[in-house]
């Protein structure tokens, strides 16, 4: 494992004059990894990017890229690349200016210059923009400009610090699929942050869920999204109905509640709506609300367990509201969490 | 029938009494006459020849020049680190930095002037030229960090962190990315300087010495003097060099974006 | 990569020095002269200062005058500046650069016009022997009417861009709903124009008054060595009598009043930023 290590965080520490924003992170990548730091906002992702880019000092820890120790190891030096959220292409200079930009400081020059460039903005489709200022194109495009800009210069780690989130919907699907050619084509090691867990599932081979400055979960997409280890996961990818668990039995609302099966020994567990069994099983609630959402039909059910949320085929006959309904919840299919609150 | 006479004629009235004086002292200054009228006697170039014969008139224009010139240009150099440190930094002392950087404007010139004077041209032999040159920037000083601030927080401070990524020095990124997207601003900066200190009056008033006085106070001596119409000509050529400047830097820089 | 906070300092360290050195400092030392008397802190020059005639005379003066001049100049900024902003945009454009103007034009130049129109020849002494209203040329130079005309012209520009401001940040078709509901144009402007434009009519008229107070040139150029306010009063005290202390006096008036207008000014301001 450890000789495989490309970029390695040993707790790593890091404030914003008293506010503690990290603390002890602890992180290891691959060569050729795609990895996203996924999160609300506010729980340390960012600042741990800005960190490795060598934005900001850590108060405490290591961060190791390639067998270097480049803590202390200003930005300029560091050999990697950003994409900002906003882009933060240059205003004054020209499209061809701004992807020019880092060679140039690596003092490549005349056609050589020219040739890499060319090459960058073919990779991103916007050749034929070269010589228009760069913040006269769209959203989409300028960060196509900030992405071959700093792909240019081969970085040793590319970082994406939320790349879909100011684009709309169409051009997401674009960019994402762009963003995973790019990298499978380059190998390049990709670190990116976002907050969106559809993103990160659909994009990243590995994922790292944090809360609070501190890692929540690491794992493959796969892990994440079927074996969440915490409440925190669970609920952030989906899981809307977690519960407690004592003794084999859910605890909601201060009382116990047995389940059909026997409960494996987990502080919790969870479920999707989907998984949710209408129609039949040990417990009952009442329909509090009904959406439609074209193959499948949503529920809230009011019930002793407190509200449930299922999800069903929506070629079911529908339930009304007011409605009694039995339903269940499989102890097969649910996710059992290893750390509850 | 008088709702619909309101607009143009307030308007008429406005400006009758806000340009319409200085109209009278352009024409003034093209009078054949010996003293200052209106309307003036004949028609000549002679008042406006004889400004420039004036030797007073070209040292203290010289030295208005300089104060302007020089003072601005101290006070950008002082002014543009500072309104920097204050839009990106979270500054210890902020308000007190901003407050000092800003008093100039809200204390009258006239004591500036005189305090200078009075505790270092006489006790410490401050030479009037350093006492108003450093008086001159000092009343700049405020401008110079409005008009820098402005357009620094029209910009966003990531472009110098993207740039400084791309293998930049942190003095390199300011020159490359930082100082390029500001320079309408520092302009406009220039500019509003180099008017306020040309037309100021008051903080040069106690800082004159032989051969070391603003054109402004020299017009100011000269016009208890003498009645003739060579104050309306310089006059005139000063408002049109200020105009002229002001509306270059408007159709050039946008100048009112900034100010 | 800003959080070094000991840079930041260093940067702005230079100016907040240099105003400190040379601006604060010398200001201070000027302004204690008018409290100490040999090693004493008294009030004794400010009782001296105020039981000359002249003096307080001069003091009145000052402070009617910019009242004065504050007063007319918002009842002129009302009707230009309503004129103004009832034209269509480009029109408009080049009125409000028309009254902005003046303010770059050097101070000496506009109040230097006023002696050719208002002196013994000027244009109207001749326009008044000339209807025959008077066989003597009367003497407007000199006196506080002259003063009164000058201050006004140079200040006016700032009232008229700020209720410019205030008067186009007016809620649409307020005007227009009150004339339906019956209001006639006085009533109008009482109560809905007068309310909605008064941060404006405040902004301005501290900038007219505060300038009115500290004025040099229009005073110095109109007022003549008789008619004096503040500031000529204060380079008389220096120049004439070489009296430090009282010129101490009257600077300490003048930064009172400069910086109480300053603080009314910020307070609008930051009323303003906070959503009032």
């Amino acid at each position: 494992m450890s000789d495989q290590t490309y970029l390695s965080l040993e707790n790593l520490s890091l404030a914003y004059g008293k506010t503690t924003a990290v603390k002890d992170l602890n992180l290891t990548i691959r060569k050729g990894e795609l990895l996203a730091l996924l999160g609300p906002s506010g729980c340390g992702k960012t600042t741990t990017m800005r960190a490795i880019a060598g934005l900001m000092n850590p108060v405490g820890g290591k961060i190791v890229l390639d067998g270097r120790d480049i803590t202390h190891v200003p930005a300029n030096k560091r050999e990697i690349g950003l994409v900002f959220q906003s882009y933060a292409l240059f205003p004054h200079l020209t499209v061809f200016e701004n992807v020019a930009f880092g060679l140039r400081m690596k003092g490549v020059q005349g056609n050589e210059l020219r040739q890499k460039v060319e090459a960058g903005l073919k990779s991103v489709g916007l050749l034929s923009f070269a010589e228009r200022k760069a913040t006269d194109l769209s959203g989409g495009q300028q960060q196509r400009v900030s992405l071959a800009r700093s792909m240019v210069v081969q970085p040793k780690l590319l970082m994406l610090d939320e790349p879909l989130s100011n684009l709309d919907a169409r051009l997401r699907l674009d960019m994402r699929s762009e963003l995973q050619r790019l990298q499978k084509e380059t190998g390049m090691t990709m670190i990116f942050v976002t907050h969106d867990q559809v993103e990160a599932l659909a994009l990243a081979d590995k994922i790292v869920v944090m809360r609070n400055g501190a890692i929540e979960q690491i794992g493959t997409p796969e892990d994440i999204y079927n074996r969440p280890a915490t409440d925190f996961v669970a609920d952030f990818v989906g899981f809307e109905n977690i519960f407690k668990l004592r003794d084999g039995k859910l605890i909601a609302d201060g009382k116990e509640f047995a389940l059909g099966a026997e409960c494996p020994n987990a502080p919790g567990l969870a479920w999707r709506p989907g998984m949710v069994t209408l129609g039949e099983g040990p417990f009952s609630g009442t329909v509090l609300g009904v959406s439609f959402a074209g193959n499948i039909r949503g529920y809230v059910l009011d019930t002793p367990l407190g509200p449930i949320r299922a999800e069903v085929d929506a070629a079911r006959p529908a339930y009304t509201l007011g409605e009694q309904v039995a339903f269940d919840l499989p102890v097969a299919s649910a996710a059992p969490l290893h750390r509850v609150g | 029938m008088i709702r619909r006479l309101f607009t143009p004629l307030t308007l008429f009235l406005m400006m009758l009494f806000l340009i319409g004086p200085f109209l009278i002292i352009v024409a003034a200054s093209f009078s054949a006459g010996e003293t200052l009228a209106f309307p003036p006697q004949g028609f000549s170039f002679r008042w406006i020849i004889k400004v420039f014969t004036i030797e007073s008139f070209r040292q203290s224009f010289g030295v208005s020049m300089f104060l302007a010139i020089g003072g601005t240009l101290a006070a950008l150099i002082l002014g543009i680190p500072a309104s920097y440190a204050m839009s990106r930094y979270r500054l210890p002392f902020a308000e007190t930095v901003r407050f000092l950087v800003s008093m100039p404007i809200i204390v009258p010139g006239i004591i500036v002037g005189l305090a200078l004077l009075r505790y270092f041209v006489i006790p410490v032999g401050m030479s009037v030229t350093l006492a108003l040159f450093v008086a001159h920037t000092a009343l700049i000083l405020p401008y110079a960090v409005r008009v820098v601030s402005a357009s620094l927080a029209n910009l966003r401070a990531d472009i110098e962190e993207a740039a400084v990524i791309l293998g930049s020095s942190r003095l390199g990124a300011f020159f490359r990315v930082v100082l390029p997207n500001i320079r309408g601003g520092i302009l406009s900066a220039f500019i509003l300087g180099f008017v306020t200190s040309f037309n100021q009056v008051p903080v040069s008033l106690f800082l004159s010495g032989p051969g070391v006085r603003t054109l402004p106070i020299d017009m100011l001596g000269y016009m208890e003097n003498v009645f003739d119409p060579s104050i309306a000509a310089l006059s005139s050529l000063l408002a049109f060099l200020s105009i002229g400047i002001v509306f270059a830097a408007e159709r050039f820089l946008g100048f009112s974006r900034y100010v | 990569m800003f959080q070094n906070r000991a840079e930041g300092l260093a940067l702005a360290l230079p100016a907040a020095l240099f105003a400190a050195l040379v601006f604060l400092v010398p200001v201070v030392l000027l302004l204690s002269e008018g409290f100490r008397n040999a090693d004493q802190w008294t009030l004794s020059a400010y009782v001296d200062f105020f039981s000359q005639p002249l003096n307080r005379t001069v003091f009145l003066r000052t402070l009617k005058l910019s009242a004065l001049v504050t007063l007319v100049a918002a009842v002129i900024g009302y009707a230009a500046a309503y004129a103004i902003v009832s034209l269509p945009p480009g029109a408009k454009g080049r009125m409000v650069g028309l009254v902005v103007l003046p303010l770059m034009i050097s101070p000496v130049a506009r109040t230097y016009a006023w002696i050719v129109i208002l002196g013994r020849t000027g244009i109207i002494n001749q326009a008044l022997q000339a209807i025959g209203l008077t066989d003597e040329p009367i003497r407007i130079l000199f006196s506080e009417t002259a003063i009164f005309i000058g201050l006004l012209q140079l200040f006016l520009p700032l009232m008229i861009i700020s209720l410019i401001s205030a008067l186009e940040n007016l809620p649409r078709d307020v005007v227009p709903a009150a004339r339906v509901l019956g209001a006639g144009w006085l009533s109008v402007f009482w109560k809905i124009i007068l309310p909605l434009t008064k941060e404006g009519l405040v902004i301005g008229g501290t900038l007219v008054f505060t300038g009115s107070m500290t004025a040099y040139i229009t005073p110095a150029i109109l007022g003549g060595s008789k008619v004096l306010m503040l500031e000529t009063l204060l380079y008389q005290q220096v120049t004439v009598s070489n009296n430090f202390v009282a010129a101490s006096v009257i600077a300490f008036i003048l930064i009172v009043m400069s910086f109480a207008a300053n603080i009314l000014l910020k307070r609008i301001a930051s009323a303003r930023r906070s959503g009032k």
